[in-house]
């Protein structure tokens, strides 16, 4: 498993999470990030995969890490909204910023790994295109339009750095 | 009156200021706390409703390895979480009064053994009746849930002869409406941790009220609130969830048991079993109108669950009482509400506290009368308006100047939204049908005349010329640092930079009450705002410049030693209290300041499924000098969501006491895919005793929304939605009954 690029320690993650090193793969891949090392941006709301606040991205696809073990993904490339800006978000940031679509902040990280995803995938997503990816990340506090306003800010952007 | 043209922070939208850190992770929430040698705690919780607590055997816990510790209530020093017996124990001592009460605290090594630990406590208990139903609750054979009995509070007010208003009337609405137990769904489930060093208890935990749950800690631990410092976030959302809950007291107890960092994060079921709702009402209600649609009287009757404990329920039917009379002007109105203690889900504060709940049933009968009458339902109601300066309709104080629930709705009135409704609808095909409804409400800032609601800040310009503030209330995602630090650079004339505010730590900011009744921004912000002047002025009388030489001046002020400024606002009470009694003021709370909304609501109902689409809703939003209006909007619009999510299908469901609505899955909130577009209008005005004519806006915003779908859906399909949520199956089958 690679997490933002980088290989995992699996014996100091398992000594950080207080467990033997073959137990780790049993251990649910945000307990990982978590508590193995560390990565702390990715949150837990639910625990079964209803609220997203804990969405990675494994292998570019955005999924709940909480419903995902180690074991399952060894030999993925996982990436967490720590590792953002290096692979060409520090816009996507910038603009959840610029536009304050960032209250509490607490389901924002697992938001813009769905909205990563979505660019990748879609580079001038629609509205429909938007619902369709953030549909299960939950958020209390925005009402989700300021996140339509970053997603489309975004792909405005970089059509027009593409062309 | 403030030119906000002329302040260079005030009125400019400006992003939080831990935005940057959030987007990228870095932000620590006190769930994401990870202190050195820390023990993992876990909450044994009732799994009944109501029973006789004849005893908790915590020896096999105890002795499992890894455990260090097991806290019973005979452990809490002082087992209570207020001073009244019905705030309720810490953990449970006699008697289990609802399905997740705690009764025990264990603390080990890993969040394995935790648990394992808790499976080994046994809990052996006496099933006895479990008072379900709220209307009888107060029958003489309910079960009595306290040594007094069921009822909780009890608030009555009359202004005027209402059966004669009602005699006189024209037409007669009268109806009962009914809200559901509501779930905050603040993302970030309670927990956090503490420590316990040298006497003193350090808490990291989310609060929307450190200063309380600093006093609560100190006294179940018995010791002095001064040993006890409670640091109140980063916290993932609140919404009223943080006011009542004892997750604080829980951790300081572990801490201090065991001598050792201890952590807990509930689980989502957990706080969705045991965390305090939004307080299920059943309201009746009674209006005259003449032929004109002007409203000659009202009675109003109010029921409120407020479950096992007390937590806030009669202070939230004060605020039903006071905004029975919505926001509108007339003679003869009356009040009666009852709050009783039942086994369902323990209720509390929760964004609007006590307001939707009769505001639906409020609105509901002026979109009836409007119906009725034939009169434009934005019409009717501009045509009974309270405006700024009038008396309340109940308790017939005087309301300040900036009151424009008028304008809100000639905002709303002029919209395309409302229109061009008919075009819209004839645009529906089959089988949906398009309707447009609209509503207004209001709601007052702050807790109240006659509360001694106060807020409080501290300031210190050091020799670089940077200003530091401590003040309150907390922040709990209204970046409402952001908004203090903008009154503070325009105050002082700095830049935003140069001043730095911190909230939320009671070891240095100073008692500022509660990040509640949109009191943060009002009362916080005239805090700042006071001590900033006290500066200001120090520096006007000593010839010292703060614009351009902060730094010579703060050194200056150092070596004079004068610094540090303190400063505090007190809610001013209204001037003139009408007819409440002078010494019952606090009872009722009257407000000086309220902020209103109107808001058109745009739903789609398919005729078949019974199924609500809403695909644009606008606000016209009364809030005054909007100091950061990014902020304001995106806090109008998560508020209006939390407002159609109550309309459409959150629905805190207890049968018999057993909570069936227990997770994400079988509780809907709603997702992106059910948010509407909303336009936000925001109302010019300025309150002229808020900081630069600010007022709070956050809770109001809820308020309109059920009743503006529920007026949309009348104009859609011909059916009044009086219960909510709206489902498709209570839609469907009201449909069917008027058909």
């Amino acid at each position: 498993m690679r997490v933002n690029g980088q290989s995992v320690d699996l014996a100091a993650a398992a000594d950080a999470l207080g467990v033997k090193v073959d137990e780790v793969a049993g251990t649910r891949l945000l307990d990982v990030l978590r508590d193995g090392l560390g990565l702390t941006g990715a949150k837990e709301g639910c625990g079964m995969g209803e609220c997203g606040s804990c969405t990675v991205l494994v292998d570019g696809r955005a999924v709940c890490s909480c419903l995902v073990l180690q074991g399952q993904v060894t030999d993925a490339d996982v990436e967490t909204v720590e590792g953002l800006a290096d692979r060409g978000g520090a816009d996507l940031q910038e603009a959840f910023v610029r536009r304050q679509a960032v209250q509490c902040g607490y389901c924002i990280p697992g938001v813009l790994m769905s909205c990563a995803a979505l660019l990748e995938r879609v580079p001038e997503p629609t509205d429909d295109d938007i619902r369709g990816a953030l549909d299960g990340n939950l958020c209390r506090c925005t009402g989700y339009n300021r996140f339509h306003d970053a997603v489309h800010d975004v792909a405005r952007g970089r059509c027009a750095g593409a062309s | 009156m403030t030119d906000i043209a002329s302040t260079p922070w005030v009125g400019r939208s400006q992003p939080a200021e831990e935005a940057p850190e959030i987007v990228t992770g870095a932000l620590q929430y006190v769930t994401d706390l990870r202190l050195p040698g820390t023990l993992h705690g876990v909450v044994v919780r009732s799994t009944v409703p109501h029973a006789r607590l004849d005893g908790v055997d915590v020896d096999a816990a105890r002795e499992l390895e890894g455990v260090a510790a097991v806290l019973v209530a005979a452990d809490v020093p002082v087992n209570a979480l207020g001073p009244r017996d019905v705030d309720g124990p810490v953990l449970a001592d006699t008697v289990v009064r609802q399905v997740g009460e705690a009764i025990a605290l264990v603390a080990a090594k890993d969040a394995a053994t935790a648990h394992r630990a808790a499976a080994l406590v046994r809990v052996a208990l006496t099933p006895l009746p479990v008072v379900s139903d709220m209307a009888a609750a107060l029958d003489d054979d309910a079960p009595r849930l306290h040594a007094h009995g069921n009822l909780s509070g009890r608030i009555a007010f009359r202004s005027g002869d209402v059966d004669a208003a009602l005699a006189g009337a024209h037409l007669v609405v009268h109806h009962e409406v009914r809200t559901p137990g509501q779930e905050h769904v603040a993302i970030e489930t309670p927990g956090g941790t503490a420590i316990w060093e040298d006497g003193h208890a350090t808490v990291w935990c989310g609060s929307q009220n450190p200063g309380l749950h600093q006093r609560k800690i100190a006294r179940a631990l018995g010791v002095e609130p001064d040993h006890v410092r409670m640091i109140g976030g980063p916290v993932g959302g609140a919404f009223g969830a943080r006011n009542d809950d004892p997750m604080p007291v829980y951790l300081a107890l572990l801490a201090r048991a065991t001598g050792r960092p201890v952590r807990l994060h509930t689980t989502r079921e957990e706080v969705m079993t045991a965390g305090a709702k939004r307080h299920p009402f059943r309201t009746e209600i009674t209006v005259g109108f003449d032929a004109d649609g002007r409203i000659l009287g009202s009675r109003v009757r109010a029921l409120a669950d407020t479950g096992p404990v007390i937590t806030s329920g009669p202070n939230v039917m004060k605020t039903s009482a006071e905004m029975s009379t919505g926001p509108y002007a007339f003679e003869a109105a009356e009040f009666d509400g009852t709050v009783v203690y039942t086994n369902n889900a323990n209720a509390g504060a929760f964004r609007g506290y006590g307001v939707p709940q009769v505001a639906f049933a409020v609105e509901n009968a002026m979109t009836r009368a409007a119906q009725r009458l034939g009169v434009d339902p934005v019409e009717i109601r501009l045509r009974n308006a309270l405006r700024g300066g009038d008396r309340h309709s109940l308790y017939g104080h005087l309301t300040t100047e900036s009151l424009r629930v008028d304008e809100a709705l000639r905002i709303a009135g002029a919209h395309p939204l409302w229109a061009d409704r008919d075009e819209w609808a004839a645009g529906a095909t089959w089988p949906w049908r398009r309707g447009t409804g609209v509503a207004v409400a209001m709601k007052g800032v702050g807790m109240g005349s006659g509360t001694g609601d106060t807020a409080r800040a501290r300031l210190r310009i050091d020799g670089t010329g940077h200003v530091t503030i401590w003040a309150g209330p907390n922040h709990t995602g209204q970046s409402i640092q952001t908004t203090y630090r903008q009154v503070a650079a325009d105050t002082l004339g700095m830049s935003y930079d140069d001043v730095s505010v911190i909230v939320g730590d009671t070891a240095v900011v100073p008692e500022s009450g509660p990040t509640a009744a949109s009191r943060s921004t009002y009362a916080g912000g005239a805090a700042v705002h006071a001590v900033c002047l006290a500066l200001r002025e120090d520096c006007e009388r000593l010839g010292l410049h703060l614009d351009t030489d902060a730094a010579g001046t703060g050194e200056k002020l150092e070596a004079l030693g004068r610094a540090e400024h303190a400063a505090e606002f007190r809610l001013p009470d209204t001037e003139h209290i009408g007819l409440v009694p002078h010494a019952d003021l606090a009872t009722f709370a009257p407000h000086r300041v309220y902020g209103s909304c109107a808001q058109v609501v745009r739903a789609e109902v398919n005729v078949l499924t019974g199924e609500i689409r809403v695909p644009e809703l606008l606000c016209a939003l009364d809030c005054g000098t909007p100091i950061n209006p990014g902020g304001v909007l995106g806090q109008a619009e998560g508020g209006i969501l939390q407002g159609l999510g109550l309309a459409l299908m959150e629905d805190h469901v207890v049968t018999d006491g057993i909570p069936r609505t227990t997770s994400l899955e079988n509780y809907l909130a709603p997702t992106v895919a059910d948010a509407p577009r909303m336009h936000t209008v925001l109302v010019p005005g300025a309150e002229a005793t808020g900081p630069y004519g600010a007022k709070g806006m956050s809770e109001v915003v809820v308020v309109p929304t059920p009743p503006a779908l529920a007026a949309a859906v009348l104009d859609a399909v011909g059916v009044l939605p009086a219960e909510l949520p709206v489902t498709p199956e209570r839609l469907l089958a009201l449909m069917e009954e008027v058909a």
